[in-house]
């Protein structure tokens, strides 16, 4: 199979898994049995209230019609208006997007020099304390709840010894040094978190790699160290790691939402969290279907890096 | 001749959390200039622990306790890491076991022989990178390959060009580790004689590492036999093989089947190699047939006995005097009254995947992978089914047994016909025909003990049965009774084909499918598992079909044989009468291309018109391949079939053709001794 | 990048309690810890969970109060007692609750395959798309306010969160195993593929099966917590810890300990579980998949 066509029906695969995200959200949040008027205000809503946003939501036509009216103005770009604030949700969507996408930008670069530094030195020492150490921190650092280590960091650098802002609150006139002074902290979060699985996976696959039989042969071929290791072991170690970093999106969206929140920053995880909290359902629609977008592209990212980097995968799949 | 590498007194161990093994001891042994050495034993007697410490490399866990390994004057074992890479590759080079897993798989094949020049700086004056590597391609004879991944070339191209790779620097020493093992048997020889050719041409020193003493034959000067670490035995090949003088090179050669059942110079080997039974004098005592009380507490060491010949045993002179082999009794095959006929095929056509829905929407289907089978096999027969690799062998009995239902024809038990499906057939018609698969290690739950694993074959058969039952099936195999309370990972990989057959046998059935039950053995082991079904075979009078790619084990116990190529039958004969006259072209390949215990100067006879291409289902599979194809004929029209005096042929020319340009020449002048055909 | 083994596990000895890797020990004692505090936590803490006026609010720490007292003098060490089963019992009724239905789905659609399977498999990947917290937080919203803050609803949005990342690892295995030939020679009997599935394929995808439930577990604490940190999990006054440590974040300058306490608690318990699951993969040879 050509790569064009792999690379069709990989596509054609996740907008397809996007429409049944679609058809999950929308079931959880508008089709369970009960009322939606009343799980959204709670019993001791009023009935007029209660009437007002049954029509805000167009409670009375069917179910079906209203999914598919939802997923028609969705496809077309019109996400709707939010009920908490009565602003259409593409305005107040777009800037938060920007702003996590800066911070994760930011994360990732961080995160690529924190997964790959330890793995391989881990991987070359293998079995020697350095090896050991590095397992060790990244096992206490995997087991920190995400929000208690952007809080102890919090702690640590902006209580303790003060030298980064505690709140990342950043608006349109901060300057670039105030935003990257701000977004230090829950970047650094974010990076860690991501990459304690990545080292772990990336020293598993290393260490196999460096044991495989064209690894020996390319030692014995007399190359040296360095040009075995960059130019045979590494690149073939790598694509397991893409893929966990892929999947860890997952965590990376979870994380952006606690880190945030911990940070005070105004990005699309707060914004998640306070349409939860203003059950504007809406606006929850909105955010989870771009989330799940998100995961999806970069899980189709990985699998064609994936397949450029390992030529075997062309043909097999 | 100078010595280029003097090996004295190696020792290796291996580090585990139990302690130190040692796996090499004692080994000492040199390699002149130009001269081809092979080390020879069975898997796990450290023959690559010994040549991987020749390029002065070992795993992490082994430690060298002593001994050098003197290579033009220097100790390997001796230098540091930057000056051994230099050595590597440069004057030191390695030919891998397994080409597929040992070239990089995302680097294309010409920038990887060319890191190898670039890092020697090897480049000949006045030749651009790009032709010297074509050369070297047209060296190993292979079309210029560079731009392709190691995944886009076959098994045999891909050693091809790891062989390119390691005389790209002209070394001075080839290392090569079972270079041959996992292709088929025609391209093993064509690999054998590259090489062959290649130290003719250049003129380097080999150590070849093989458990394949046939093969050895055609390419080594001089051989060590290794056993549990040791040397055993260091003799001119032609010697070794002709008069082996230890008691376990003796079983070795004894135990690779002979095409023509002629007298072997010893028994075939007991027992299987086992480090934790090892007594403290001799290492092979335990399995040796002429141990006595002192080779229990006396280590043995080579002793030189003869012009370039060392031997490490002290009873070596009993074990070469004439004695009488016991002479393996074939029974001649009465000619009775011609049993019933069990099962029949007709027609048979097969593709792996069933269409999908998609498939069938837009008209697409599979390509058949094996076309117009006709089979039968009478109550209590041995059929044997003979092919390459990937030539179907295995599919046709999957098709027999139910787990893939055919495209088209009819299978058929008793004249009854099967349904194709396995869901379909009586609980009666699943008893009948049972299956044996190829790989011991999975085809007995591990979560299980023995005695579970048989005990529900009888159960879900309602079998009545006896409460011995279990211990006399066991009996039968020739296990003993303990064997009930154990898991199969407790058992080796023999004694678990052995309760693999009793399970299938304790069902009573009619017809056993015997898919390449031995391949995954070892050549001993291989030897008794044979001797197991022969005696099985009489006492039961169960019918099997035998699947092998090794014409020598089958011609010991098959009544018939069928020679498979790409899914198409070539010829069904007798086995007496199909190794005598093999008439048809690929028979002969196949015969020819099995290695003899002696060098016979093999040479591959080229195909007629190799320009031609075989189609599936259109003309003769082997068009384009076949030495004596006719023409565009062979290619175009499907060859027709033959009946012989108890068989048929297929192909072009007439029996008549095929019988009178046939036989090769050295056909009948010596013992032929064979192995794999796949 | 599963690895099944075929490794049939022994019966358990002191002797083979030596001879475990070290991390497992560790993660055994912490957590055979964790269980001590679970049962007898509530009868020695000193106050009340609730109970307020247990002395000055942010007097700091005393031998009285070893985590110090919250904004409205309640014992945060009583409070963390209290608190300990309630994490640990969530995060094992929901992780089993995930295990037993991915289980079984992932290894019927595994072995059936054809269109079970494809369906299956996109309605997995739809769920596993969608980030797990965000999956969480919009089931607790769309239980509706009487539900709110019950373990019950924890221990199903855990479950549910669980239930396809399991189905996919139990999918894999059961594929793998399908290729052995004794499951071939099951087939060749006859037998049914409920017989097959149980018989045959589970018991040997038991170590796979055993590391991820171990890796679920190690994670459903730091979920749980997250939820109650972010105000959607188990209603206060509940001493959760999650909870807690959200409650006394606005302590952290005033008096760290009320939030470092908690988060020593929630951090330990992870610790335990990973140590364990990291000894265990390595007894049964197996390479946890980290990560969704």
């Amino acid at each position: 199979m050509s790569v064009f066509r792999l690379l069709a029906s990989r596509i054609l695969l996740s907008a397809l898994t996007l429409l049944l995200v679609s058809i999950l959200i929308f079931l959880i949040l508008e089709a369970l049995p009960g009322d939606v008027a009343t799980r959204i205000l709670g019993r001791e809503a009023t009935a007029k209230a209660l009437e007002v946003l049954r029509s805000q939501l167009h409670l009375d036509q069917p179910a079906f019609g209203r999914y598919s009216q939802w997923l028609g103005d969705f496809l077309r770009g019109d996400l709707g208006v939010s009920i908490a604030t009565g602003r259409p949700i593409a305005d107040v969507l777009g800037p938060r997007i920007v702003n996590t996408l800066l911070l994760s930008l930011f994360a990732f670069a961080i995160y690529l020099v924190l997964a790959l530094v330890p793995a391989v030195i881990q991987a070359v020492n293998r079995g020697k304390p350095i090896d050991n150490v590095i397992s060790v921190i990244t096992l206490l650092l995997l087991s920190l709840p995400d929000f208690l280590l952007a809080t102890m960091l919090l702690f640590l650098f902006a209580v303790a010894v003060p030298i980064l802002p505690a709140l990342a609150t950043i608006s349109e006139n901060s300057t670039w040094q105030e935003m990257l002074r701000a977004m230090v902290l829950p970047a650094v979060t974010l990076a860690i978190m991501m990459a304690v699985y990545a080292i772990r996976v990336l020293r598993d696959s290393l260490i196999e790699v460096l044991r495989s039989d064209y690894v020996r042969l390319a030692e014995l071929k007399g190359l040296r160290p360095r040009a075995v290791l960059f130019r045979h072991a590494l690149p073939n170690a790598i694509v397991p790691a893409l893929n966990v970093t892929a999947l860890n999106l997952g965590f990376l969206i979870g994380g952006v939402v606690i880190v945030e929140r911990v940070f005070s920053y105004p990005g699309f995880g707060t914004l998640l969290i306070d349409a939860l909290q203003l059950r504007d359902i809406p606006l929850i629609k909105a955010t989870v279907m771009i989330s799940a977008a998100v995961y999806v592209a970069a899980n189709l990212v990985a699998d064609v890096l994936a397949v450029l980097l390992q030529p075997r995968l062309r043909t097999s799949r | 001749m100078k010595k280029l590498i003097e090996v004295s007194n190696l020792n290796i161990a291996y580090g585990s959390a139990a302690g130190w093994t040692n796996v090499v001891q004692g080994v000492s042994f040199e390699i002149a200039r130009g001269e081809a050495f092979g080390l020879v034993g069975e898997s796990g007697c450290g023959k690559s622990t010994v040549a991987y410490r020749l390029l002065g490399y070992g795993t992490i866990n082994s430690l060298v306790q002593t001994g050098e390994v003197l290579f033009d004057g220097t100790d390997l074992l001796k230098l540091d890491a930057a000056a051994l890479t230099r050595l590597r590759g440069e004057r030191i080079a390695l030919v891998p076991q397994n080409p597929t897993t040992s070239l990089s798989p995302g680097m294309r094949v010409g920038a990887q022989i060319r890191e190898m020049i670039a890092t020697h700086k090897a480049l000949p004056e006045g030749m651009t990178m790009e032709r010297h590597i074509v050369e070297l391609f047209a060296l190993v004879g292979l079309p210029d390959v560079g731009h392709r991944y190691p995944h886009e070339l076959s098994g045999g191209q891909q050693q091809r060009v790891t062989i390119a790779m390691a005389v790209a620097c002209n070394p001075d020493l080839l290392v090569l580790d079972e270079p041959t093992t996992g292709l088929d048997v025609t391209t093993q020889r064509q690999i054998v004689q590259l090489l062959a050719g290649l130290r003719a041409r250049i003129g380097m020193a080999m150590l070849y590492v093989t458990h394949d003493l046939a093969l050895l034959a055609q390419i080594a000067d001089r051989v060590g036999v290794m056993y549990a670490g040791q040397l055993v035995e260091v003799a001119p090949c032609e010697k070794l093989l002709s008069a082996p003088a230890h008691p376990y090179s003796r079983g070795l050669i004894a135990s690779i089947p002979t095409m023509d059942g002629a007298a072997q110079p010893g028994r075939g080997l007991r027992g299987v190699l086992r480090r934790d039974q090892m007594s403290t004098g001799c290492k092979f005592e335990p399995r040796c047939d002429f141990a006595t009380a002192a080779c229990r507490t006396t280590p043995q060491a080579l002793e030189p006995v003869a012009e370039a010949r060392a031997v490490a045993c002290m009873r070596w002179r009993e074990a070469v005097a004439p004695h009488f082999p016991v002479p393996v009794k074939r029974e001649e095959e009465k000619a009775a009254e011609a049993p019933a006929r069990l099962l029949s095929v007709t027609d048979l056509a097969l593709s792996y995947a069933r269409p999908g829905p998609f498939d069938r929407l837009l008209g697409r289907t599979s390509p058949a992978v094996v076309r117009d089978i006709d089979l039968d096999l009478r109550a209590g027969e041995v059929l044997a089914l003979v092919g390459e690799s990937g030539s179907g062998k295995s599919t046709i009995a999957r098709a027999i047994s139910g787990r893939l239902p055919p495209r088209a024809g009819i299978i058929s038990l008793h004249g009854a016909a099967l349904a194709p499906a396995l869901k379909d057939r009586s609980v009666e018609e699943l008893r009948q025909i049972q299956y044996i698969f190829q790989n011991p290690d999975a085809s007995l739950n591990p979560r299980r003990r023995i005695r579970s694993i048989l005990a529900r074959a009888i159960d879900h058969f309602g079998i009545a049965v006896d409460e011995k039952a279990l211990e006399t099936v066991l009996d039968n195999v020739g296990l003993h009774a303990d064997y009930l309370d154990r898991f199969p990972d407790q058992l080796s990989g023999g004694e678990r084909q052995r309760i693999a057959i009793a399970r299938a046998l304790l069902v009573n059935p009619k017809l056993l499918i015997c898919d390449e039950i031995l391949s995954a053995l070892d050549v001993s082991v291989q030897a008794r598992i044979v001797e197991l079904l022969r005696s099985l075979k009489e006492k039961h009078a169960v019918a099997m079909l035998f699947i092998s790619h090794d014409l020598a084990v089958v011609q010991e116990f098959a009544n018939r044989v069928a020679v498979l190529y790409r899914g198409e039958l070539m010829q069904l004969a007798d086995t007496a009468t199909l190794l005598s006259e093999p008439l048809h072209p690929y028979t002969e390949m196949l015969l020819e291309a099995a290695p003899g215990l002696r060098k016979d100067h093999y040479v591959s006879r080229p195909p007629s018109a190799p320009n031609s291409k075989a189609a599936p289902g259109v003309g003769c599979p082997l068009a384009g391949r076949c030495p004596r194809q006719i023409g565009s004929l062979c290619a175009e029209t499907r060859p027709p079939v033959q009946e012989t005096d108890n068989g048929f042929i297929r192909c072009h020319l007439t029996t008549g053709d095929l019988a009178s340009g046939a036989s090769p020449a050295n056909r009948s002048d010596h013992s032929r001794q064979s192995r794999s055909v796949s | 990048m599963t690895l099944v083994t075929s490794t049939p596990s022994r019966r358990f000895s002191t002797d083979r309690w030596r001879a475990t890797p070290g991390p497992f020990k560790v993660g055994v004692v912490i957590l055979a810890a964790h269980a001590l505090f679970a049962v007898i936590g509530a009868l020695w803490a000193p106050y009340g969970f609730a109970e307020m006026g247990a002395g000055l609010p942010l007097s700091g720490i005393s031998w009285g109060h070893p985590m110090g007292l919250d904004q409205i003098g309640r014992d945060v060490f009583s409070r963390f007692m209290h608190g300990a089963h309630i994490v640990l019992l969530l995060s094992f009724a929901g992780t089993m609750l995930g295990m037993v239905a991915g289980t079984t789905l992932g290894l019927l659609s595994g072995y059936v395959g054809g269109w079970f399977d494809a369906v299956t498999q996109r309605v997995v990947e739809a769920m596993i798309s969608i980030p797990f917290l965000a999956l969480a937080l919009v089931m607790i919203i769309a239980a509706g306010p009487a539900l709110a803050g019950t373990p019950v609803l924890i221990v199903f949005v855990v479950g549910l969160v669980y239930a396809p990342r399991i189905t996919r690892i139990a999918r894999a295995a059961a594929m793998e195993i399908a290729t052995r030939e004794y499951v071939a020679v099951a087939e060749l009997r006859g037998e049914g593929t409920w017989s097959i599935v149980f018989r045959e394929i589970l018991p040997n995808a038991a170590n796979v099966l055993l590391v991820e439930f171990s890796l679920r577990l190690s994670y459903a604490p730091i979920l749980i917590g997250a939820l109650g940190f972010l105000g959607f999990g188990i209603r206060p006054p509940t001493p959760e810890w999650g909870l807690m440590i959200s409650e006394n974040r606005n302590l952290l300058i005033a008096s760290p300990v009320t939030v470092f306490g908690p988060g020593l608690g929630l951090a330990s318990l992870v610790i335990g579980f990973n140590l364990f699951t990291d000894g265990l993969s390595r007894m049964l040879g197996q390479r946890p998949v980290a990560g969704a």
